[in-house]
């Protein structure tokens, strides 16, 4: 226990003092009680701010962690949404209907992405050429689902629907107990948690220690005796799952996809949530994909057409003046320097 | 006589029509302290790259404790034993030293050497390194930062270490710290490969030389044999 604790608090994640924690576990006792003063479709919106976080995480540990860009998480997003609405549409009826269907939406995810990883990593291509293919096989994706619009495009009862997507999916049920509204919210929440403080413990671990060295120097970490390729792979195939986790929630909440899920546009915002937070932390991509969520939903609900321009104009004013992110540049900067001189306030006299 | 602990045979490497290593056999016996010198573009680094795996070559073997290992990868011979510093240093400079010392694979095999550890820990004594120190490794001044990436490599447990360059930059003092944790090491049991330049450093450590020029062994012997190597002063050593 004591092991786990000191991994979970461990040197590769911004924030390991005792009034971090103090403040996160009051961050989610909050959390957990809002529902109190919280209507069921406040509570239900906080669920969508939340259940990107599993694909931004997933692209932390594989970009800022391990070295690799992938444009293409969105791919898995829709494979697990689309296989989940195929499965558990077909079960309606069947209490069991969602469990299977999430299992079998992740289990596709693993088998895709362990393929296609297969041959990125094991073929060795390396650098700028691996956002270009997983982009592409995305793009693919939402090309062969955009033409899934006649009748004969379905899957014993369920229409893959073409653009226009599949509607009706089941929502996620334990047993005959529905999970919608409050407890939707309470069951995103749980997963979140969980799988973030699961990943700090995969980071802080001797496996995380070997993506960092990968992601500097695969060649050096190579000659340290590791096979990389196998490396890459897990940590991609883990990062696909988890943007599968997301797929699920996704059509949980919402009970419907569509195609533009795997589009180019859907594909550039988790390296935005990503890149904003500051990729080489996996709280900061925390905080900023809920933000981020928050502030798109806020802007395009209350009518602002030009919601993507501004999160796209963020992106560029970040990699300008925090190109680390704003939460990774703060937990840094303001500790050695203060408030003042990173604001340029003053000559930093707070060190 | 025992099987060297490392041997080339006809070794050959073309890039592009160019033939970087030519015919290369080169026999290490275990326990040796080999110098490997020549001129910029000689073809040492390639040699070095072929030897651990980076660069397979087109004609030639490599045998690693007679082992054939041609056809292995890079991590597969660090796994039987071989290690290696780069020319250019590729310590993990953004890492700190704790992480760039705790990413090194400890590996487990049936012939580790039983003073694998020991060797590590004198390294790091020796080159005055912190195992622990959050320090980004590029904050450390350049000797230090070469040091690192030695004491990375036998943290491994290595049974052969080729060096590419391992005193570049040093200052006079620096190199004869570096021979002398070199030859400490040596006489430890651990055999050493070096790339050098530095003829002094060369003469100080080296057991044994091979000349290597226009990717082809052109002259092998002890340090006497070479340095009175009548072609090798000439084209070499700079004498007359």
């Amino acid at each position: 226990m004591p092991r786990l604790l000191s991994l979970l608090s461990g040197p590769e994640d911004v924030g390991r003092s005792r009034w971090f924690w103090a403040a996160f576990v009051a961050v989610c006792i909050v959390l957990f009680v809002s529902p109190l003063w919280q209507s069921e479709f406040e509570a239900t919106n906080n669920a969508y701010y939340l259940l990107n976080v599993p694909t931004a995480l997933g692209l932390a540990l594989l970009w800022g962690y391990c070295g690799i860009l992938s444009f293409g998480q969105v791919a898995y997003f829709g494979i697990a949404g689309y296989v989940y609405g195929i499965v558990a549409g077909n079960m309606v009826g069947d209490s069991a209907g969602p469990i299977v269907g999430s299992l079998c939406g992740l289990a596709v995810c693993a088998i895709v992405s362990a393929i296609f990883g297969y041959f990125v990593f094991y073929g060795r291509v390396q650098n700028w050429i691996v956002p270009i293919l997983t982009l592409v096989l995305s793009l693919l994706l939402e090309t062969f689902l955009g033409q899934t619009a006649g009748y004969q495009w379905r899957v014993g009862t369920v229409q893959l629907g073409g653009y226009n997507g599949m509607t009706g999916i089941p929502a996620f049920q334990i047993g005959s107990y529905v999970i919608t509204g409050y407890s939707f919210f309470y069951f995103v929440l749980i997963i979140v948690l969980v799988i973030y403080l699961a990943l700090r413990l995969l980071v802080n671990s001797r496996h995380g220690k070997v993506m960092l060295a990968i992601r500097e120097d695969a060649i050096r970490t190579e000659l340290l005796g590791y096979d990389i390729r196998a490396r890459q792979l897990v940590v991609f195939v883990i990062a696909a799952i988890l943007a599968g986790v997301s797929g699920l929630l996704y059509v949980q909440w919402g009970n419907y996809i569509t195609p533009s899920q795997v589009g180019l546009l859907q594909a550039s915002l988790p390296v935005i949530w990503v890149a904003v937070g500051g990729r080489e932390s996996l709280l900061a991509v925390l905080l900023s994909t809920c933000a981020l969520n928050w502030l798109n939903y806020t802007l395009s609900s209350e009518g602002y057409q030009y919601a993507l321009i501004i999160i796209g104009a963020l992106l560029v004013v970040v990699m300008l003046f925090f190109p680390s992110g704003i939460v990774v540049t703060l937990a840094r900067e303001v500790p050695k320097h203060g408030w003042r001189a990173l604001l340029g306030w003053g000559d930093g006299a707070g060190k | 006589m025992s099987e060297p602990i490392l041997r080339t045979e006809a070794l050959t490497k073309r890039f592009d029509g160019v033939v970087a290593t030519d015919d290369v056999s080169i026999s290490v016996p275990r326990g040796e302290l080999r110098c490997i010198i020549g001129p910029n573009g000689a073809g040492k680094s390639t040699l070095f790259a072929l030897l651990c795996g980076i660069q397979r070559p087109d004609a030639g073997r490599v045998l690693l404790k007679g082992e054939d290992v041609t056809r292995l990868l890079a991590f597969q011979r660090v796994r039987r034993g071989i290690g290696l510093t780069f020319q250019t240093n590729r310590a993990f400079h953004r890492l700190s030293v704790r992480q760039n010392l705790s990413a090194v694979l400890q590996i487990s095999r049936a012939d580790r050497p039983a003073d694998a550890d020991e060797r590590y820990r004198f390294a790091l004594d020796r080159f005055g390194l912190d195992a622990e120190s959050e320090m980004p490794a590029k904050e450390l001044p350049h000797h230090r930062l070469q040091w690192l990436e030695i004491a990375m490599v036998l943290a491994a447990g290595p049974d052969i270490v080729l060096l590419d360059e391992p005193t570049a930059g040093m200052s006079i003092d620096e190199t004869l710290q570096t021979g002398a944790v070199l030859k400490h090491l040596n006489a430890s049991g651990l055999t050493i490969v070096v790339v050098e330049h530095d003829v002094a450093f060369v003469r100080d450590v080296a057991q044994r030389i091979t000349v290597v020029h226009q990717g082809r062994v052109f002259a092998e012997g002890t340090v006497d044999e070479i340095t009175e190597h009548a072609d090798v002063r000439r084209i070499y050593l700079g004498q007359a």
